[in-house]
């Protein structure tokens, strides 16, 4: 383990030996080690759970340490299922080559449980017959394996490639250097093939940390999850408990839709969106290259809708600490004096309505990263 | 839902005023160019071709099922009697993804083929608006692949990029009933009243410091898509849906927006894979749609003379048959990976059959060069034999 993760580790035994011995009153308490501020929050709830902290989770974690927060949800079967969700995705089994059988449905529950670790898991979406339909004959399906599941170019790999269409249809070969002679087999060896632990390692450390991992680091890992995958629990924790994590919090990137699909519901309806709703959603989004306008549209129209709670003008007591809280809350930060300044005045314009500050925010291309 | 000719009428009127700002910003915006590309630009304007369609009718399909019988692709056939047709087009299997994208970039690239990611090369694209100072809503694609397609606007090429990138449509994932249903149940967005809206732009540029832009175009796709959504488009059904869609969404936007380049890029024809019958159903109802594509430019005043249509597969598919009666693609056979382009327009040779071996990269530079552009970062050259 790295000094550094072992220093944090540390650090956060520390702060939940604190906790342990925690009494009534908090305030007598010095703060928790990488307590979580909004902009932690929002992002580490990004990264787990694919959307914001609802209210009464923020309510119940602001201001606690990270690493009570990692250890209560990396257990849970919500982190799961939007793990498999990014999985599903990055294969490109959405809509109609979404896997709907029992045993790629009960993966969140058994990760969570760790009854089951992740390669299995992917295993078992590899195995699925939407991967099949999504990936139809020989030459398409040995492609998207030998890309997708260990990261090869097939144009740098024509033996491999073509060894591996034989025994899709069939016929007895060495694939990755391992026998077999049918469909099943392959799948089998490119996932169990070193080649998968390592592209799985650093795809999902760019998609937590968002920069490429440091190489020896990388390969450490990627030892320690041959070993026992169970340890990609550990992997996320130390990642998430990283210096280089908070420099994700910091940094924001454009939210992919389905991600800014959920915000939205959570930000103004204070629920998740169904998977109906998400679906319908991100479907459209996707069909294009600037869904800029569109968001900015669907915010909108939702705002309009009158599903949106808001009070009314004169019932906003103080503007200031309004204004504010719906910055925090919505983008993840405290307004700067002059963002504050010019909202406060034009609040207080006779023409502008609680929903004219909401529009504001939500249709803001800072509110469509993360 | 019927189509509704009023309603149509109502959105030509409102777009009008679009185009003339469109077509100022593009004169405004040529005057600020390098020489070289001012140099291409106004041999472009000698030329009769003022807008390009460049149809990829991918998804892997071979000769053998179109030009080797042409009763499946009447319009094809047409198209290439009035104009010149490449027998022996050499593309390369780099899976749909790579392959069409290659036709854009006119470089042969490897690119994974679930890979959801811009490639690093300019597209044609980047090009024309670069080169002829075209806005965004000017170049558009319309595609029928999902999330994967819309990587085709632009690429990451640091001189391009962004900024040039193409507005790009899929019609199936956008006009769809679902979608429609949901803003039918939301309803539309509040106009907002002069004064607030004021407000609302004073408010959206104080965050961050002012870096929310100016939104111009972003309105114009806005109205085009609230409007495509209840003109029909929403609710094509068929075998091949999702393609007709990307074809009636250039349709609309040719015959609305007038714009330089659309391109269309194709994918259902892949269901090849299972059934070699579902394949050529789809190649029949793609040609039909792309019939009535013609017969819309043609019956525009201002398009008929002046359209250039480029239409080519990525690649073909394997010559034989698969255990399921299937048609897959990895043989490496001479039906993969050889395609037929057929080209129409203005400037273009009439009933001209051109034998000679030619590359499916070449497309780039030739799109380019008919709109005044320079595909400099390019490996294929003008298709030759093109013009009359």
């Amino acid at each position: 383990m790295p000094v550094a993760v072992l220093v944090l580790s540390a650090l956060g035994c520390f702060a939940s030996a604190l906790g342990g011995v925690r009494g009534q009153d908090r305030t007598t308490e010095a703060a928790p080690a990488r307590a979580l501020d909004d902009a932690a929050l929002r992002a580490a709830c990004f990264d787990l759970l694919g959307r914001p902290p609802l209210e009464a989770e923020r309510t119940a974690w602001l201001g606690r340490a990270r690493h009570e927060f990692l250890d209560h949800w990396l257990g849970r079967r919500e982190t799961w299922s939007q793990w498999v969700e990014e999985q599903l995705y990055y294969f490109f089994l959405i809509d109609n080559f979404r896997p709907e059988n029992e045993r790629v449905g009960e993966l969140p529950q058994l990760l969570a449980a760790a009854k089951l670790d992740v390669r299995s898991a992917i295993h078992r979406i590899a195995l699925s017959p939407s991967f099949d339909q999504r990936n139809p004959g020989a030459d398409t399906f040995v492609t998207v394996v030998m890309e997708q599941l260990n990261g090869l170019r097939v144009q740098k790999n024509v033996r491999e490639l073509e060894v591996g269409k034989a025994m899709y249809d069939g016929h007895p070969g060495a694939f990755l250097g391992k026998s077999g002679a049918t469909q099943a087999d392959l799948l089998r060896i490119a996932i169990e093939d070193r080649s998968f632990v390592q592209q799985l390692v650093a795809r999902e450390y760019r998609r937590i940390v968002r920069t490429e991992p440091d190489k020896t680091e990388l390969a450490l890992n990627v030892r320690r999850f041959q070993r026992d995958p169970a340890v990609f629990r550990a992997l996320l924790r130390e990642w998430m408990l990283s210096e280089a994590w908070d420099a994700r919090v910091r940094s924001r990137t454009s939210a992919p839709n389905r991600i800014w699909i959920a915000a939205l519901h959570v930000d103004l309806l204070g629920r998740e969106p169904l998977p109906e709703e998400s679906r319908r959603l991100r479907t459209a989004l996707d069909g294009l290259s600037d869904t800029g306008p569109l968001r900015s549209v669907l915010a909108r129209v939702l705002i309009d809708s009158g599903q949106v709670r808001l009070p009314e003008k004169a019932q906003i007591e103080d503007p200031t600490q309004w204004i504010a809280g719906l910055f925090t809350r919505l983008l993840g930060r405290a307004p700067s004096p002059a963002e504050l300044r010019t909202f406060v005045t034009v609040f207080h314009e006779p023409e502008c309505r609680p929903h004219t500050v909401l529009y504001a925010l939500v249709t803001h291309p800072e509110y469509q990263t993360y | 839902m019927p189509h509704n000719p009023d309603r149509s009428l109502e959105r030509v009127s409102s777009f009008a005023s679009d185009r003339r700002a469109f077509v100022l910003g593009a004169a405004a915006g040529a005057l600020a160019l390098p020489a070289l590309a001012r140099g291409s630009l106004l041999a472009a304007q000698e030329r009769k071709t003022k807008h390009v369609v460049l149809v990829a009718f991918a998804g892997g399909v071979r000769t053998r099922e179109t030009f080797g019988a042409p009763s499946n692709v009447p319009t094809l056939e047409a198209l290439a009697k009035e104009g010149v047709l490449y027998k022996r087009v050499k593309s390369s299997n780099l899976g749909h993804f790579g392959a069409a994208l290659s036709i854009f970039t006119g470089i042969s690239e490897a690119r994974g083929i679930r890979e959801n990611a811009r490639g690093g090369d300019p597209t044609l694209f980047e090009y024309v608006r670069k080169d002829a100072g075209l806005r965004a809503s000017d170049v558009w694609i319309s595609t029928s692949g999902g999330a994967q397609q819309t990587n085709y606007s632009y690429g990451l090429h640091p001189d391009y990029g962004a900024r040039y990138g193409a507005n790009t449509v899929d019609g199936d994932g956008l006009f769809n009933a679902e979608f429609k249903s949901i803003l039918e149940a939301w309803g539309r967005p509040r106009a907002l009243p002069a004064k607030e809206a004021e407000l609302l732009g004073r408010m959206r540029g104080a965050i961050g410091g002012g870096s929310a832009g100016s939104g111009e175009d972003s309105a114009r796709v806005e109205k085009y898509i609230l409007d495509e959504l209840t003109s029909g488009t929403a609710d094509i059904r068929g075998a091949n849906a999702a393609d007709a869609k990307a074809i009636r969404v250039a349709r609309n936007l040719l015959v609305l927006f007038k714009p330089k380049l659309v391109s269309i890029v194709l994918q259902q024809a892949d269901a090849a894979h299972g059934s070699y019958n579902g394949y050529l159903e789809i190649i029949r109802r793609n040609d039909e749609a792309l019939g009535e594509l013609w017969r819309a430019v043609r019956a525009d005043q201002e398009l008929r003379d002046s359209t250039a249509f480029v239409i080519l597969p990525e690649f073909g598919r394997d010559a034989d048959l698969n255990s399921r009666r299937g048609l897959d693609h990895g043989d490496g056979s001479n039906d993969l990976e050889y395609v037929t382009a057929t080209c129409w327009g203005p400037d273009f040779a009439r009933n001209r059959i051109v034998e000679e071996d030619v590359q499916a990269i070449d497309v780039c530079p030739t799109v380019c060069e008919l709109l005044g552009a320079s595909a400099t970062k390019a490996r294929g050259k003008r298709l030759p034999k093109l013009f009359a």
